[in-house]
């Protein structure tokens, strides 16, 4: 099953890989112009760039140079930055990095517990209260909580910075935290709903009642109840995987941190065409990968399913 | 060490469920609960270990070894945790859901050991007192190691029982603990139940619908109905001379009591040799995937017979019964109706040929159709008009403004009459009955067998009819075939095969359903 | 003894019958933003929004209540006439990825076989990539305008809606009143459409819903990111952009849409929540 899987995300990332190459003629314009950018188009230049993007060859033979150099790391050449496209995502990937981790770590510590209470005490306060966040949290887009909280801590009360990303260390470790908080609303809210909505139906299977009439304890019968739940929470993760992704971007441009998703912004308004296929490529490699390591998590959470697979094997 | 319920009242939002009930039951003994689906029974137990659901509460008390329980406070955990599981415990009717199915069973039991004692074994003696309690329920120590879905029911009940004795308690509630299996693990479980209650001294409220679990197994039994004991006494006393009209009915509709009897709802019919067969099926066989369901399967039904095939779950009659409705295609054998050889699938059959009524009535209805619109789709089928719809409701025994409600407003025994209805619309040859009462309170059960005998006497219609349950298929059906494991082992006259069965596995079966082998509780009974 | 499920829903702590008041409050502004959308034009005098002052007022003056933007145009006349825009956009989207989803999910889920198989690898394919990844990417790089992101959206949006109809015609098509329909040898399209799609539209209609809102925030996260909307329109979004220049001047030019576009998608939510609970009791048992 999980060599199928395999096989069924190499497949989808091959088709998204033909979009994504088709991408260089959808554009509208001159293709040379549109990879020549504002370089000065002199027939040397133009000669060049055809003869690196192999314009002069079939379509298929353009393709497969063109997935040759992404598969081994060669990604083109920036025509906004006028560095290679590798550098320019290299040096933005550890910021975009520590901005999603951080959200992420954000998101779980608070949601799990507030979504396993709600749940614990359906129609208490608690309840209710992250009800309404989560419904908030779902329907504020990102950029409109991003900049409330802005206007808040940055502004009206000063005491976080306003915009980029930091001098590194501790100062844009302060520089993230309100992009931090802003993308881990967005996720704590998806969060919370999911464990609220497992951990109910759960609290509501025999095998609780069966616990709790043998004396076991509430804390007990909750954590027997979470690891239940946790099968469906996991399986969620692509919902949230997916959020991370828009979010990061929106939570990026609006706080102007120099990462990926201002990078792949800018790049799409200056149709910057090799920075925007590699990102989004390389987006699609990441979000796969992810999602198989979630079926991994999957086939651990769940005996039953490990063992039809050993049986299947 | 006598447990006692005094006015044990139970209270919803819709007011008083539960009519205070008082009983006494001595270290040992058994106090049974019986009565059908809605009659308060599962809410009493729930009130004993205090997990009433979320809007009812109780009144009353319950004193379990002189403490008593705190069933007036069921959100009170602390004072609860006391209770449950040293005090009392509840043994759930589904083993495929009460025990969670992530978790190894031998952490299940242990779980209990540990609450009972308050703190945390060390490996070793978790272990140990884990391999004792599975000891106790004759299983095996590597139980221990196994997730509950590698275990079969009856072994999975095993668990519970072990997990739910674990923590010694002195009154046991086994809500329904054997319905959801099959009949020959039935028995061995109560029998178990019953040895371990007389080496611990335990008090045990069994909760059943079936007098047949009661019947030899308990010393008391209160007869509830609508929230209310109607009849209480010896269990011996009650079953033999019942006093209140409501008991009587019961025992009267049970299949248990009727099989003993002899009794019959449909006239027994010998099948007229000459006459041709309506349905033949030869050699019959069905796999999915690796495993054979339907293994040479022969059956024959006469014209206006009523034929029965009883069988265990797994044991491959619905299989069968689909294959011959279409809904599954059968890989070999021949099917033939009237004549003519049906070939697989649904493709080739038309709704005149035969029809299904299905086994649980809240899902065998369109939910968002009236009945009224189920009817005339099915009549539309055979080309007959909307007009009929009344005369249809009238013949399974509905009122004809019945044709205006939806399924929702609609008892459980009334949906399957719809269901049997909608079955006769289009005028089958064979009406295909898989565990159609099988879902359904004893009563009910009885009026719905005597819908079916009546229709074959006025209509002559064929009938298939497929349970689990000897004792029912014994009431209504003129001849029946046993299968087992996909095969047929035995078939002849219903009569014969049940009171002659030449098979072993027959004999079990009509072991099980006469409750022959049941321990009798001190010559009482 | 059986306990019947809702279908779809989480599971509802109580049963309610009249509508309870938060909804109603929703239904009100939902209400008043469509009137918004249709007539909020008239109550403005035209000239007003080319006003010549060109420059930005705080908010609080009793001609411009929430003071005016970069332009100097009016802030709640901008942002009443981008209603039309807000709402158009997000209500198509939703109507045409439920369309797909329902066809292709009754189909996959029905017909099972290759079908299935070719509409399965469809969604993998579609929920590999982002939304608004997906969106930015290509309305910014082939340009396009409304239109092109609200097909692009429909696309993108209706894997869910697939996935979500297909669950629930599979799991409807394992019951026993599906089977009792096969018995009377229903043609397929009466028993997919007359049977069980009644029977998931709760489901349906509540995606829906969600979709709505969903679409609402994507469209005004593209604004916000220059993409799909041409400068200077009327947008809830672009205007958010636009005003973020002048934030500390009118905060009001960016927090009055940023608040509509939040409390529109609160509402939709809690509609489409509340119709989603209404709908999955009808032919629900009371027990």
């Amino acid at each position: 099953m999980l060599a199928a899987r395999v096989l069924g995300v190499l497949g989808v990332l091959f088709v998204l890989s033909i979009i994504v190459f088709a991408m260089m003629y959808l554009a509208p314009g001159d293709i040379v112009k549109n990879l020549l950018g504002n370089r000065p188009a002199n027939p040397d230049v133009v000669a060049a760039v055809r003869e690196q993007y192999r314009l002069d060859d079939p379509v298929v033979v353009q393709y497969l140079t063109w997935l040759k150099g992404f598969v081994t790391g060669d990604f083109g050449e920036s025509i906004r930055l006028q560095v290679p496209v590798a550098q320019a995502i290299g040096d933005r990937i550890a910021i975009t990095a520590a901005l999603c981790g951080l959200a992420f770590l954000v998101s779980v510590i608070v949601a799990v517990p507030l979504g396993v209470r709600s749940a614990v005490k359906a129609g208490g306060w608690v309840d209710r209260a992250g009800n309404a966040l989560s419904i908030l949290g779902l329907s504020a887009p990102t950029f409109a909580i991003g900049l409330v909280l802005l206007y808040l801590f940055a502004y009206y009360v000063p005491i976080f910075p306003v915009y980029g990303g930091g001098d590194g260390g501790l100062d844009t470790l302060r520089h993230l935290v309100l992009p931090a908080v802003t993308l881990a609303l967005g996720l704590g809210a998806i969060i919370v709903k999911l464990t609220r909505t497992a951990m109910l139906r759960e609290l509501e299977s025999d095998y609780v009642t069966f616990a709790r009439s043998r004396g076991l304890g509430e804390r007990m019968v909750r954590r027997i109840a979470l690891r239940n739940a946790a099968i469906p929470i996991v399986t969620g993760a692509s919902l949230v995987l997916t959020f991370l992704v828009g979010g990061t971007v929106l939570a990026e441009t609006t706080y102007a941190l120099p990462g990926i998703g201002t990078l792949l912004q800018d790049s799409v308004l200056f149709k910057d065409i090799a920075v925007v296929q590699s990102l989004t490529l390389l987006v699609a490699v990441v979000i796969a990968v992810i999602a198989l390591l979630a079926d991994l998590a999957y086939l651990l959470l769940d005996p039953r399913v490990s063992r039809t697979l050993g049986a299947r094997a | 060490m006598t447990v006692l319920l005094e006015g044990l009242t139970v209270i919803g939002p819709a007011g008083t469920m539960v009519e205070p009930v008082s009983a006494e039951i001595a270290p040992g003994a058994t106090l049974a609960l019986i009565g059908e689906s809605g009659s308060g029974k599962t809410l009493t137990a729930k009130s004993i270990v205090g997990l009433l659901p979320r809007g009812f509460r109780a009144t009353g008390s319950v004193t379990v070894a002189g403490q008593a329980l705190p069933v007036e406070r069921p959100g009170d955990d602390a004072a609860w945790r006391r209770a449950r599981g040293r005090s009392v415990s509840l043994l759930l009717q589904d083993p495929f859901t009460s025990l969670t199915p992530v978790h190894r069973c031998g952490d299940q039991i242990a779980w209990t050991v540990e609450a009972a004692q308050g703190h945390r074994l060390p490996r070793g003696a978790r272990r140990a007192a884990v391999e004792e309690r599975l000891a106790e329920v004759n299983l095996p120590a590597r139980v221990a190691d196994a997730f509950p879905h590698e275990l079969s029911g009856g072994m999975r009940q095993r668990v519970a029982i072990a997990a739910a004795l674990a923590s010694d308690p002195q009154l046991l509630i086994a809500d329904e603990p054997t319905t959801a299996l099959d009949a020959s693990n039935q028995a061995e479980i109560l029998d178990l139940l019953r040895r371990i209650q007389l080496e611990r001294r335990l008090s045990v409220i069994l909760i059943s619908h079936d007098l047949g679990v009661v019947r030899g197994r308990t010393d008391q039994v209160l007869v509830m109905r609508g929230g209310q004991v109607v009849e209480r006494g010896a269990t011996a006393a009650v079953l033999a001379a019942p006093e209140h009209p409501y008991t009587r009915a019961l025992i009267e509709a049970d299949p248990v009591v009727a099989a003993r009897s002899g009794a019959r709802i449909a006239a027994e019919e010998a099948a007229p040799s000459e006459v041709e067969p309506l349905l033949v099926c030869e050699g019959v066989t069905k796999a999915f995937g690796v495993r054979t369901v339907l293994d040479q399967v022969d059956l024959a039904v006469a014209p206006g017979a009523i034929v029965g095939i009883v069988g265990e779950s797994g044991s491959g009659k619905s299989t069968l019964a689909r294959c011959i409705a279409g809904l599954e295609r059968e890989d070999a054998g021949s099917i033939v109706l009237a004549g003519s050889a049906l070939a697989p699938g649904r493709g080739s059959r038309t709704p005149d040929q035969m029809q299904i009524v299905f086994q649980d009535p809240y899902s065998s209805l369109n939910p968002m159709m009236s009945i009224g619109a189920i009817l005339s789709e099915a009549l539309g089928v055979a080309g007959r008009a909307s007009s009929e719809v009344p005369g249809l409701l009238e013949m399974v025994g509905l009122p004809a403004e019945f044709a205006r409600k939806r399924p929702a407003e609609l008892s459980g025994g009334q949906r399957q009459r719809v269901a049997i209805a909608r079955a006769l619309a289009p005028e089958p040859r064979l009406l295909i009955c898989d565990e159609s009462v099988s879902a359904l309170d004893v009563s009910v059960q009885a009026d719905i067998l005597a819908l079916l005998a009546r229709l074959r006497e006025e209509i002559g219609i064929a009938i298939l009819f497929i349970s689990h349950d000897l004792a029912v298929v014994r009431m209504i059906a003129d001849s029946v075939t046993v299968m087992w494991d996909g095969r047929v082992v035995e078939s002849g006259p219903c009569h014969e095969v049940l009171e002659q069965p030449a098979h072993e596995y027959t004999r079990l079966l009509v072991a099980a359903a006469t409750r022959e082998n049941a321990v009798p509780v001190e010559g009482k009974d | 003894m059986s306990d019947i499920r809702i279908i779809g829903a989480a599971p509802a702590t109580r049963r309610r019958r009249r509508v309870p008041v938060g909804v109603a409050i929703a239904l009100g502004v939902l209400a008043l933003v469509v009137l918004a959308a249709a007539f909020g034009n008239l109550l403005f005098d035209e000239a007003m929004r080319q006003d010549v002052l060109s420059s930005t007022l705080p908010p609080g003056s009793p001609a411009h209540p929430f003071g005016t933007d970069e332009l100097g145009r009016d802030v709640l006349q901008m942002a009443v006439a981008g209603t039309a825009s807000a709402l158009v956009g997000p209500v198509v989207v939703a109507i045409g990825s439920m369309l797909l989803g329902v066809i292709l999910g009754t189909l996959a889920g029905y017909e099972k076989g290759w079908l299935d198989t070719l509409i399965g690898r469809w969604t993998d394919l579609l929920l590999a990539v982002p939304v608004l990844l997906a969106a930015i990417v290509v309305s910014g790089v082939m340009g396009g305008g409304y239109w092109v992101t609200v097909a692009l959206l429909v696309v993108l949006f209706s894997p869910s809606d697939i996935r979500i109809v297909r669950a629930g015609v599979l799991e409807q098509s394992a019951r026993p009143y599906i089977e009792a329909a096969q018995m009377l040898s229903l043609s397929r399209w009466r028993v997919m459409f007359r049977h069980i799609l009644p029977n998931v539209t709760s489901l349906v209609v509540t995606n829906m819903m969600l979709n709505v809102a969903f679409a609402l925030v994507a469209f005004s996260s593209l604004s916000f990111l220059g993409v799909g909307v041409a400068p200077g329109t009327a947008d809830w979004g672009r205007q958010l952009t636009d005003g973020r220049a002048i934030m500390f001047q009118n905060p009001a030019a960016v927090f009055l849409p940023a608040l509509l576009i939040v409390v529109v998608a609160v509402c939709v939510n809690l509609v489409g929540d509340w119709i989603g609970q209404r709908l999955s009791q009808v032919g629900e048992e009371v027990r």
